[in-house]
């Protein structure tokens, strides 16, 4: 008996020392991901933390600099109203375009948001709206 | 013709109804000719849902866009092999694929068991028939894959082009069928816990069928990570994306199953746990489904978001319930007197690995679905990347792989002080010289040393179990060395199949630690003929060409890449236009060996200056993932081929009816 309670303690650690890694990872990993409206609310008190905005590229506001690499946009509703300005360098994402909807991962510091990384989900047009009949 | 197909689809639902109920009765009331009906029900479902789907097919290959899924996923430009492969391109074809694949292993089934396990099967046609009368429902009532478009379409809006790609004609199937064949341990498992037969005649009745479940599943993800590797675009195999993390937890819960059920056939312990990884196994598999088809949680390449959500989460419930409930009803008939003696035994390590594994199946879980519960409880999303998944699993990956090590050589009940040095001393040696030479060879310590001293501490043992098996055979038999291996192999084709598992899921766990803690990235815009530098290999821009067709139009940059001053390639990587779908998309050129892969993409191209950005990655031993599932995948054949007194039995179970005996 006393090995098997043994095990069942072996067998807490174990499950101890996974919460305690998703916990941990959690904490220091997590970040906020916010529908535009929910950033613009509460923008000020995440200024400088890593976050996720979803929005629409507004059209007629993206620059893109082939020589540099910078791309700059702004986020802004799907009617493009309330727009903040993304700042971003690297490789434009295939389905990146103006009126597009996508996630931007950065942080949002003096009034803008600088992106480490753009998402661009996938068009809905693959599962087609149906024809009227 | 369609409507040849939905009418196979209603009977086929009809029939799977019948079946359900017959079954059941035919085992509850013990009645041999109900539970014979109930199978021959179960065979007229995998025959109409077999038309079922070759009609669909039929309609693909011959454009019939007067329907709404062939008009969807296909057009007429679209090159057969895809056309093929949008069977199970969208969600409509992709259910009926799975309630295609569900009711032929039905089938295989009732063959297989047509003279055995005759007080289990009632209950596992029941169980399987109800999985289909599941799929069938949908495909009749929520969402029909023969449903006709008011007027036709001209032309069809064609697959996905993230699609079009050779290794989407073999990742879905492949899944799929590590999928769908985890119904069957599951139907066994809850047949055992109706029918109170508990012990291990079940577990031997499906260790196949678990083996081959698990096979494809691991296919599967390196399919699909091979394919995100070459069509994303973004320089890795694996994003932690729900939908690949969709696949990776029934993945790990069933290699906990594998090892465990050991545990259960040699000592007779474990059986809850069995059941409990069975149970999960499939659970997870239709978690899976759901995570897939719902949209609850945003995947980044989410290719069908629909409705279907609470349909799963309600047959997912459904699932839990009954099952948990069955194995509650069975909890005291369960028990078992056996108990491990030692820590180091053969139980308690393979104890240890499960419980990592399941942790790891845990952990996924719990940052797959943390957006969704954080949302929930706290009314805000959060989210946790890729920096959360690699933080909590590599250390438990770790240890993992120590156990990989540990498990094949110590022995049963309680190892002996001798036993353990017997087993280990070669296995640690090769460790430490290991641990010396990457330190000499400049290796920075870290998560990916660690990996590899591990991993090579793990191929000791394999490599020591080898050996000793040959030379004792050599000593007694005085066979020659190549005859040792196959004799040896041949008839222990479990444990050494299992063996050269191992070395496949090492080199595996290699490659993912190289490819992480060393690859290089250079993001560079370039003129013509300008050069970048990414580690040791050298490109330099040399044209763009372009090329169109029906199908697609493609911009190329030409690169070409030189070592020491040599030009080694030329390498090519693509921006395609698809015109139907109008969509851009990145076609990777790589250069691949075993010590590493150049990557090279075309991140865009500006007419007006000619300047080329080329983004390049230098991923190290990338190769070894495909080359351990290779392993992986000769393991499995090994430890599945039948043994030869199977195949008499087979042979003579299969001709006996005509053929007199000798």
């Amino acid at each position: 008996m006393l090995t098997q309670r043994r095990f069942v303690i072996g067998a807490a650690l174990i499950g101890a020392a996974v919460s305690y890694l998703v916990y941990g990872g959690i904490r220091t990993t997590s970040m906020y991901y916010f529908e535009l409206g929910e950033f613009l609310a509460q923008r000020d008190a995440h200024v400088g933390e890593a976050l996720r905005v979803k929005g629409w590229v507004r059209h007629g506001s993206m620059r893109w600099d082939a020589r540099t690499s910078e791309l700059a946009f702004e986020l802004a509703r799907q009617d493009d109203s309330e727009p903040v300005p993304v700042a971003y360098r690297g490789i434009l994402p295939d389905m990146f375009s103006e009126g597009r909807e996508v996630v931007v991962e950065g942080r949002y510091q003096d009034g803008a948001l600088t992106a480490r990384q753009i998402m661009t989900s996938c068009p809905s047009k693959y599962e087609p709206a149906k024809a009227p009949s | 013709m369609p409507e040849i197909g939905r009418l196979a689809v209603c009977l086929a639902l009809l029939f799977a109804a019948y079946s359900v109920v017959t079954s059941i009765l035919g085992g509850v009331r013990r009645r041999p000719d109900f539970v014979r009906s109930g199978e021959h029900a179960a065979f007229a479902v995998a025959g109409l849902v077999v038309v079922a789907a070759a009609i669909l097919l039929r309609a693909l290959l011959q454009h019939d866009f007067t329907l709404e899924y062939v008009a969807a996923y296909s057009s007429s430009s679209l090159p057969t092999q895809y056309t093929v492969a949008a069977l199970w391109g969208g969600q409509k074809g992709s259910l009926l694929f799975w309630a295609f694949m569900l009711s032929l292993f039905t089938a295989i089934v009732q063959i297989q068991n047509r003279d055995r396990n005759r007080a289990l099967m009632p209950y596992v046609t029941a169980t399987l028939m109800t999985i289909a009368f599941f799929f069938l429902a949908l495909l009749t009532f929520v969402t029909d894959p023969f449903e006709r478009l008011p007027v036709a379409a001209r032309e069809g809006a064609d697959l996905n082009p993230l699609l079009q790609n050779y290794w989407m004609m073999l990742h879905p199937p492949s899944l799929y069928t590590g999928y769908v064949s985890a119904s069957v341990p599951f139907a066994f498992g809850i047949a055992a816990l109706a029918s109170g037969r508990l012990g291990d005649q079940w577990i031997r009745s499906v260790r196949r069928w678990a083996l081959f479940s698990w096979s494809f599943l691991t296919l599967g993800n390196l399919l699909g990570a091979r394919w995100a590797y070459e069509v994303l675009g973004w320089g890795g195999y694996w994003a932690w994306d729900p939908v690949e993390n969709a696949a990776f937890m029934p993945w790990l819960v069933s290699t906990a199953y594998l090892h465990s059920v050991m545990i259960q056939e040699k000592k007779d312990m474990l059986r809850v746990w069995n059941l409990v990884l069975v149970l999960l196994t499939f659970a997870l598999t239709i978690f899976g489904t759901f995570l897939t088809r719902s949209g609850v949680i945003s995947s980044v390449h989410s290719f069908t978001q629909s409705g279907l959500g609470p349909f799963f989460i309600g047959f997912l419930l459904f699932v839990l319930v009954v099952s948990g409930g069955l194995l509650v009803y069975r909890l005291p008939d369960l028990r078992t007197p056996a108990t491990i003696e030692s820590f180091f035994s053969r139980e308690a390590a393979f104890l240890f690995n499960n419980l990592i594994l399941v942790g790891i199946a845990f952990a996924v879980f719990w940052g797959t679905v943390f957006p969704v519960l954080s949302e929930w409880v706290r009314g805000v999303k959060i989210t946790v990347g890729p920096p959360f998944f690699n933080r909590v699993n590599a250390p438990l990956g770790l240890v993992l792989l120590f156990f990989t090590g540990v498990g094949p050589v110590i022995a049963w009940r309680r190892a002996s002080p001798r036993n353990l040095r017997r087993a280990f001393t070669g296995p640690v040696l090769t460790a430490l010289a290991a641990a010396v030479a990457l330190g000499v060879a400049g290796v920075p310590p870290g998560y990916a040393y660690l990996t590899f001293v591990l991993g090579c501490f793990a191929l000791g043992t394999v490599g020591q179990e080898f050996w000793r098996g040959v030379r004792a055979r050599q000593a007694m038999l005085h066979e020659s060395a190549p005859r040792a291996l196959s004799r040896l192999v041949g008839k222990n084709r479990r444990r050494y199949g299992g063996y050269v598992i191992h070395v496949g899921v090492v080199s595996a766990f290699v490659a993912i630690a190289a490819s992480t803690a060393f690859r290089i990235e250079v993001t560079q815009p370039l003129k013509r003929g300008e050069e970048m530098q990414v580690g040791k290999f050298r490109l330099r821009y040399e044209r763009i060409t372009t090329a169109e067709d029906a199908h697609l139009s493609r911009l190329a940059a030409e690169v070409s890449v030189w070592r020491d001053g040599r030009q080694i390639a030329t390498l090519a990587p693509e921006k395609r236009f698809y015109k139907k779908p109008q969509q851009p998309t990145t076609e990777v050129a790589m250069r691949s060996t075993l010590t590493e892969d150049l990557y090279v993409v075309l991140g865009s191209y500006d007419r007006d200056s000619d300047l080329a950005t080329i983004q390049a990655f230098v991923n190290p031993l990338v190769s070894w993932l495909w080359l351990g599932g290779i392993f992986m995948a000769c393991g499995t054949i090994i430890t599945m081929w039948p043994a030869a007194a199977e195949r008499r039995a087979t042979a003579f179970a299969l001709g006996g009816a005509r053929v007199p005996a000798e």
